[in-house]
């Protein structure tokens, strides 16, 4: 029995290699075929192809714009594991993201924000707001039957549009018809995280702190956790979970409640950031959503999460980079994002394709091949 | 000449399991050719290569001496081999001869010709004793004469060998009778049958010859006239297996558990269970005998706690059950082995040290304020893959990489790892091989020998024979017979009661049911 740990590290190895292998040869088939679109459409693809892939790293701003988009595709990214991780497909962190902003703009546009207390209170209140927001399809579900995608899906736009009209008729803003709120005060801002000197301002500020911290958080609620293992167990056969006494629609609602407050987490980072400090319509400008490509590719692990983020944020950066520089617009990235989610929610692997070219180069070889052969 | 041959069959499995292995298969045209061996031994492969859902990576098929090649079942369907499956695959809510004649319809220009269908499906189903109505939709028949529909559905495509994969698995004694005067009556009339099986006895009943298999090979292909049960068992397992088990005798005054007047509705508002009343007692096992679906298995788990029960009474360990939740049961001494391990039993994706405590996290010796004692659950996954000698990498491994029979060993190192005042099993064995068969009626019988009340429930009448102290007959939600089991109780006479053709006066039954 002494070397069980050891086998149990190497298959633990062998799986993480195979998944990242698994990862990489999407991405490289995706950006293949990306390569051919801009081939087709752009006057000079390779310069297109250049911005993309190695502008980012020549200027701070622009590693700044990369590691903040990081730091938000994680938390979002880490919202979707948390229920994906428990099958409950509730989409709803794009809403909680809104309510969260909402909520933060509260505080802080209150007399508390001139205070040391606006940022912890901001957050806090974010989290409370995303984690009712993620609450309701739970609950909707567990006494109703109704399915978490479509209530959550609904709920997004009834926090779009609440968020929309209080910004446009409610919320003190400097002039009248400008789409934002008030500027908050530097106290309700979360703070750079690194400053260049005389060089240009970088978005990155402690919400990158607050995304290790979450994933850790996360990583340690999922597997040290009584409540992760129930959750797990859940998520991995509810009727099981049933049959063991596990409390199979506690689970369900407490893990969509959690995945909100992370969604509300994400909103205060959104406008307390330093990208805004302020709140304007549609700020989160669809990256709530791209959590969902996160955690598929990261296979819903928390720890992967990041690093899943930090190759999607570097991608999604450098098309908008592309977008900017070359003729080719942003939304090519669409195409590999889309040849991602395809190739890895497919159980696409590299035996798959072998198989394919196989079956379609030889359809008849196979029963012929000499005994034996196939043994070893 | 041999009419269908399969010659060094090798079959690779992507990911590396080997299910066959130089399989070699002879069938002569109008024999009854059984198939044996342990789950796992390469069987229902072989038969899927036959009928074209599986390529095979080596090896050579011949039919009627030329060499075939079957890309699919449509291939292997034209060239006169049909398959009856486990799982039927009819449509419910279609009636008989819509479900036979599906896909080949005769026509009367673009509609389908009902009655040119009916009369085919009346002639064929008379000629080869297949007796079915063709005119009910196929929802609502027994189980037996759905199979009879599947056989109906291969004849009526011109079948020339028929292959049935473990086709009493779902059939009474009666009911296997009945297939087995078909079976004959269609050999007699030239057509040949490929037969999978489990049970041996009905093996050595209908068959002329017997291959065996054992891990992907082939063992042997023997005359039925020439072994015995118990030679083939061991030509199967690969040494002599007893399939008897010992039980001592118990103190079975302690009444443990007991059932009064319950009622069970399923989702469709059938009434399921239809007032019950059982007992079971310290050191005792309570056989619950019926074909399935007649509230067995419903009862077992509004026991469980595992659903909800219109009427009645529910008692543990002389406290009253009834409004329990499956925890508090739990903690009232229930174990429960559930009738389908994959769906109900296990998480296959985690793994097996999470899957052994996943019943006790509300136990401090694995949890502590919410948090995880992973040193705990590693311990003691480890000290369970030793004492019940499950064959898994380490307590890391996902329970999905095991056999069937190491899956079971999992369920019931859980159930039975701390010795339980009540245990339901449902299904203990089924698609489980012999040596793991020998090892759980085995450990099934150690808890009942300790001391532990036993509620079992099982389609495989040996088995219930095998173990029971009682049995209890289930008929449409109601016991309608009870034995004190001894050695003259035969099969046949369980099944009169199993089929509702008669029914023991409360006077008869009185002295089995305690």
């Amino acid at each position: 029995m002494s070397n069980v740990p050891t086998i149990d590290r190497a298959s633990r190895w062998k799986a993480i290699r195979t998944e990242v292998g698994r990862a990489v040869g999407a991405l490289a088939i995706a950006l293949a075929v990306a390569f051919v679109v801009v081939l087709l459409t752009s006057k000079s693809p390779f310069e297109a192809l250049n911005v993309l892939l190695t502008q980012i790293p020549a200027r701070p701003r622009t590693i700044g714009l990369w590691l903040d988009d990081v730091a938000k595709l994680t938390i979002t990214g880490l919202a979707f594991s948390l229920v994906f991780q428990a099958r409950q497909f509730s989409m709803g962190v794009q809403g909680q993201v809104y309510v969260g902003g909402l909520a933060a703009t509260w505080v802080a546009l209150s007399p508390l924000g001139t205070t040391w207390a606006a940022i912890p209170l901001g957050m806090a209140a974010a989290m409370l707001a995303g984690a009712i927001w993620g609450f309701i399809p739970g609950i909707a579900k567990a006494k109703l039957g109704a399915n978490e995608i479509v209530s959550s899906l609904m709920l997004n736009y009834i926090a779009i549009e609440l968020c929309n009209y209080l910004v446009r008729a409610v919320l003190p803003k400097p002039q009248a018809g400008v789409l934002t709120t008030n500027d908050f005060p530097d106290t309700a801002v979360i703070p750079q995280l690194i400053k260049f000197d005389g060089l240009n301002i970088t978005r990155l500020d402690y919400g990158f702190v607050f995304a290790i911290v979450a994933v850790i958080v996360v990583w340690f609620a999922l597997y040290r956790t009584s409540w992760g293992l129930k959750l797990r167990l859940v998520g991995h056969n509810p009727r099981f979970a049933e049959y063991s006494g596990i409390k199979s629609t506690f689970i369900m609602v407490s893990a969509m409640t959690a995945a909100g407050a992370l969604g509300g987490l994400l909103g205060s980072m959104f406008v307390q950031g330093q990208g805004y400090g302020k709140l304007t319509v549609l700020f989160e400008g669809n990256l709530a959503f791209e959590g969902i490509l996160v955690a598929i590719v990261a296979r819903s692990r928390p720890l992967a999460v990041p690093v899943v983020a930090l190759f999607y944020g570097y991608l999604r950066q450098g098309a908008q980079l592309m977008n900017i520089r070359t003729d080719v617009p942003a939304e090519v990235i669409g195409v590999v994002t889309a040849i991602i989610i395809l190739l890895v929610s497919s159980s696409f692997s590299i035996n798959f394709i072998k198989r394919l070219f196989r079956r379609h180069a030889a359809p008849a070889a196979t029963a012929t091949v000499p005994a034996g052969s196939a043994a070893k | 000449m041999a009419l269908l041959e399969a010659i060094g069959i090798g079959k690779t499995y992507p990911g590396g399991v080997v299910a066959n292995d130089g399989v070699n298969l002879v069938i002569q045209p109008g024999e009854v050719h059984a198939v044996v061996g342990e789950n796992g031994a390469g069987k229902s492969t072989l038969m899927k290569i036959l009928f074209g859902l599986e390529q095979p990576n080596a090896g050579t098929l011949l039919l009627d001496g030329k060499s075939v090649h079957f890309a699919g079942p449509r291939e292997a369907i034209e060239a006169g081999i049909g398959m009856v499956f486990q799982h039927f695959s009819l449509v419910p809510s279609f009636t008989v001869y819509e479900n036979v004649v599906m896909g080949s319809e005769p026509r009367a220009g673009i509609r389908l010709d009902r009655r040119k269908a009916i009369a085919e499906v009346q002639a064929l189903s008379d000629r080869f004793r297949l007796k079915v109505d063709p005119l009910p939709p196929v929802r609502s028949l027994p189980v037996g004469q759905q199979q009879r529909v599947e056989i109906l559905k291969s004849l009526y495509r011109n079948a020339r060998i028929l292959i049935l994969d473990e086709p009493t698995a779902v059939l009474a004694p009666q009911e296997v009778q009945e297939l087995f005067v078909a079976i004959r009556s269609l050999v007699a009339q030239g057509k040949t049958v490929i037969f999978i099986a489990h049970k041996l006895p009905e093996v050595l009943e209908i068959s002329d010859r017997i291959t065996v298999m054992r891990q992907g090979k082939t063992v042997g292909s023997v005359k039925t006239s020439d072994v015995t049960e118990q030679s083939l068992a061991a030509m199967m397992v690969g040494r002599e297996v007893s399939l008897r088990v010992d039980r001592k005798p118990t103190d079975q005054s302690q009444r443990v558990a007991s059932v009064k007047g319950l009622r069970v509705v399923n989702a469709r508002g059938t009434e399921v269970v239809a007032g019950l009343d059982l007992n079971v007692h310290a050191g005792e096992i309570v056989g619950l005998v019926g074909v399935e679906g007649n509230g067995q298995a419903e009862t077992l788990e509004a026991i469980a706690g595992l659903r909800s029960i219109a009427g009645g009474e529910i008692e543990i360990a002389s406290q009253s059950a009834t409004g329990l939740s499956v925890l508090e049961r739990r903690g009232l001494g229930l174990a429960s082995i559930p009738e389908d391990r994959i769906a109900e039993g296990l998480a296959t994706g985690a793994s097996v040290a999470e899957n052994l405590v996943a019943t006790r996290l509300n136990d401090t010796r694995y949890v502590r304020n919410g948090l995880l004692d992973l040193k705990a659950i590693k311990a003691n996954a480890q000290k369970l893959i030793e004492r019940f000698s499950i064959r898994v990498g380490g307590p890391g491994y996902a329970v999905g990489t095991l056999s069937g029979g190491n899956m079971q060993k999992v369920v019931v190192a859980r159930e039975l790892s701390e010795q339980p005042k009540l245990l339901l099993v449902n299904q203990p064995t089924r698609g489980v091989d012999l040596g793991a068969t020998q090892f759980i009626w085995r450990t099934i019988t150690d808890a009942r020998d300790a001391g532990t009340a036993v509620l079992l429930s099982s389609a495989d009448l040996s088995e219930l024979l095998a173990l029971s102290d009682r049995l209890l007959v289930f008929y449409r939600g109601k016991i309608v017979a009870a034995f004190v089991n001894s050695p003259d109780l035969t099969p046949e006479t369980l099944g009169t009661y199993m089929l509702g053709l008669s029914t023991q006066t409360p006077a008869e039954m009185q002295v089995a049911l305690k």
